[in-house]
């Protein structure tokens, strides 16, 4: 796959804070990427320096091989799609539409009927027809979404950045969005890099995500590989989906707060500090007299509450040492279980379910 | 004190203001009435009619009564208040676009165009009348006034501009650029249209506070009067009650000023209502 988008050693500071702290990274043509990062974590500066509405203070950007990083943002042939869509409330949904084609510095489409034709087959492509001759006030959010993505495709962007394109919309809308977003991109064969906040978003979205942790890309890889082994805590912290233990390793043990884990057979992953990973949904909860087997560890913790989503419960424990710890049931493996109101059980996992970093 | 005594002071006070805000307005416009050309410019009314406006316009025959000494004053008056509206409007919008993005000694600068409509017109007048008498420059209305009525109106026009600049969401032009069109164009076809509203009101503001501005023309406008300046001249040697016509006249063109003002700003909210409508229907 030919690299579209490539950021070397990007940097940017605002003040005293340091926004973008060394970005590298090449991005694929015709590909699906999502961004995800914490709030605060640098990702819609990453998009605004390579959109070119910031300046970086240092590092280089390639867009097809071209040096970028001087070129005004209206010659830089990127689309952007903005959270609150940013649409002109002066044009109608054709208008907008058509705004781009009509107004752009190089290659304006002049003519009436060519104009016409493109905007009637965009919107037919986003399923907006119908509502053409509209104000842009007087459509829903989701249709709003629909028209500031057919702006920016119409141009035929090489390349389309999406700022948490869905965080303005219900979760409902959302959802079927986030499928509707994949097929779009995929008739049109661009690069789409898509910013987001929510964990599961990104890894339902992504061809490949890349994860953003305090101004530096943390990991880059799959949808599977990130949510299995994230390449740091910092990565499995943001996931929201593993109980993170910090402490040292000793010998083929972790010596963590609560107690000392025996590690499985796999090598710890290189992290910056130590810890212990174990997933929600890999730790079985028990009574506390029920025996251990072999290949397991143990600790034991009093039971706070849960929370039912529909198809999992989590329940949530508090150690010894005040931590919390979650354990996400999901309904279709067993009815959910009831606990006592701070009764002590037994939390078990398997030694290899766990992910070490040293 | 209750809540209905609150409500009950509160109404007799606004009532008050009403009638201190319109009621010397009222009385003009009653006493404009008079007959004339023996009736004065005191109550009580003699007889109703219409004598003074057609006095105004020379339609009367003649009398003792000078006409009014304005036609021309009318014109420059307009002439001047037209070009102060279109160069305070354009430096008021080019002004407070260039606030939007902090530059070094943004804070100064702001306060030494503020400054414009702070210091008293008088000093100012007399300043500018002893600078051209110094550099001998000749006074007048189109020269050393236009620039004190542009000065003056200038940091209205751009307070105007930087309040609608402030609720402009900047991404709308960022939205544009990225589909590939120039900053230039942007401002035409998106940032103009969007800011019409409040440049309406910067022309609105720099028009009517020129239009009737006194004591800074009063020294810089050299021989040729502007209206203001004419009307107080008639005063020293005798009020009549036509000057009470011409001020319901011109109060008149001021509502006629603002109608379209309101008119033009309604034509644009309507005009996305009505796509609107044509959907539903």
């Amino acid at each position: 796959m030919s690299t579209v988008l490539q950021l070397k050693n990007i940097t940017k500071t605002y003040g005293d804070m340091r926004a973008l702290s060394g970005i590298d990274l090449a991005l694929p043509g015709d590909a699906y990427i999502s961004l995800l990062g914490p709030s605060g974590s640098g990702k819609t500066t990453l998009l605004r320096v390579i959109a070119g509405f910031e300046h970086p203070d240092g590092g280089a950007i390639l867009f097809d091989g071209k040096r970028i990083d001087t070129v005004a943002p209206h010659q830089r042939g990127i689309g952007f799609v903005f959270q609150n869509f940013a649409l002109f409330p002066h044009l109608s949904v054709a208008q907008n539409i058509a705004f781009g084609l009509e107004n752009r510095d190089v290659d304006p489409v002049t003519d009436r009927r060519v104009v016409d034709a493109r905007v009637r087959d965009i919107i037919s492509l986003v399923g907006l027809s119908g509502l053409e001759g509209r104000a842009v006030t007087q459509i829903s959010g989701g249709q709003r979404q629909r028209v500031a993505l057919a702006r920016t495709l119409v141009t035929e962007p090489r390349m389309v950045l999406l700022d948490e394109p869905l965080g303005a919309l219900d979760a409902n809308l959302r959802a079927r969005m986030r499928a509707e977003l994949r097929a779009i991109r995929e008739r049109c064969g661009v690069t789409f890099l898509h910013v987001t906040g929510s964990e599961a978003e990104a890894l339902a979205m992504g061809d490949t995500v890349l994860v953003l942790e305090s101004g530096r890309i943390a990991q880059s890889a799959d949808s599977d590989t990130v949510y299995n082994r994230p390449a740091s805590p910092a990565v499995a912290r943001f996931l929201n989906c593993y109980n993170l233990f910090p402490g040292r390793i000793e010998g083929g043990t972790f010596v963590g707060g609560v107690g000392r884990f025996a590690l499985g057979s796999g090598a710890p992953t290189r992290a910056a500090s130590p810890a212990y990973a174990i997933r929600y949904d890999r730790v079985a909860v028990r009574p506390r007299e029920a025996a251990t087997a072999e290949d397991e560890i143990r600790i034991e913790a009093n039971f706070v509450a849960s929370e039912y989503s529909g198809a999992a419960v989590n329940s949530f424990f508090a150690l010894d040492d005040g931590r919390v710890f979650e354990v996400e049931s999901h309904l279709s493996h067993a009815a959910p279980e009831t606990y006592a109101e701070q009764g002590r059980y037994a939390l078990v996992w398997k030694r290899e379910d766990a992910l070490v970093y040293a | 004190m209750n809540a209905s005594g609150i409500k009950t002071g509160l109404g007799a006070y606004t009532a008050l203001f009403l009638v201190f805000l319109y009621g010397p307005l009222v009385v003009l416009a009653i006493l404009s009435f008079q007959t004339g050309p023996e009736g004065g410019p005191q109550f009580p009314i003699i007889e109703w009619s219409t004598y003074w406006y057609k006095h105004l316009f020379g339609l009367t025959p003649p009398s003792r009564i000078a006409p009014l000494p304005i036609e021309q004053a009318l014109v420059r008056s307009l002439g001047l208040a037209v070009m102060t509206m279109i160069v305070s409007t354009v430096l008021g919008v080019t002004a407070a676009q260039a606030f939007r993005r902090k530059f070094r000694g943004s804070g100064v600068v702001f306060y030494l165009i503020v400054l414009g409509m702070m210091v008293p017109g008088v000093l100012v007048g007399l300043g500018m009348a002893l600078v051209a008498n110094t550099l001998g420059i000749d006074r007048h209305w189109w020269s050393t006034a236009f620039v004190l009525h542009v000065v003056y109106t200038f940091p209205f026009a751009f307070l105007v501009m930087l309040a609608i600049f402030n609720r402009f969401d900047p991404s709308m032009e960022e939205a544009s650029w990225s589909l590939g069109v120039t900053p230039a164009r942007t401002f035409r076809k998106v940032t103009f249209p969007l800011i019409f509203p409040g440049v309406l009101s910067a022309m609105l503001f720099a028009f009517t506070l020129s239009y009737d501005e006194f004591s800074r023309t009063l020294f810089a406008s050299g021989r040729d009067l502007t209206l203001p300046l004419a009307i107080y001249g008639t005063f020293s040697v005798e009020v009549h009650p036509n000057v009470f016509a011409f001020g319901v006249l011109t109060t008149l063109f001021s509502f006629a000023l603002l109608g379209t003002y309101a008119a033009l700003m309604m034509l644009s909210v309507r005009r996305a209502k009505r796509i609107a409508i044509q959907e539903e229907a």
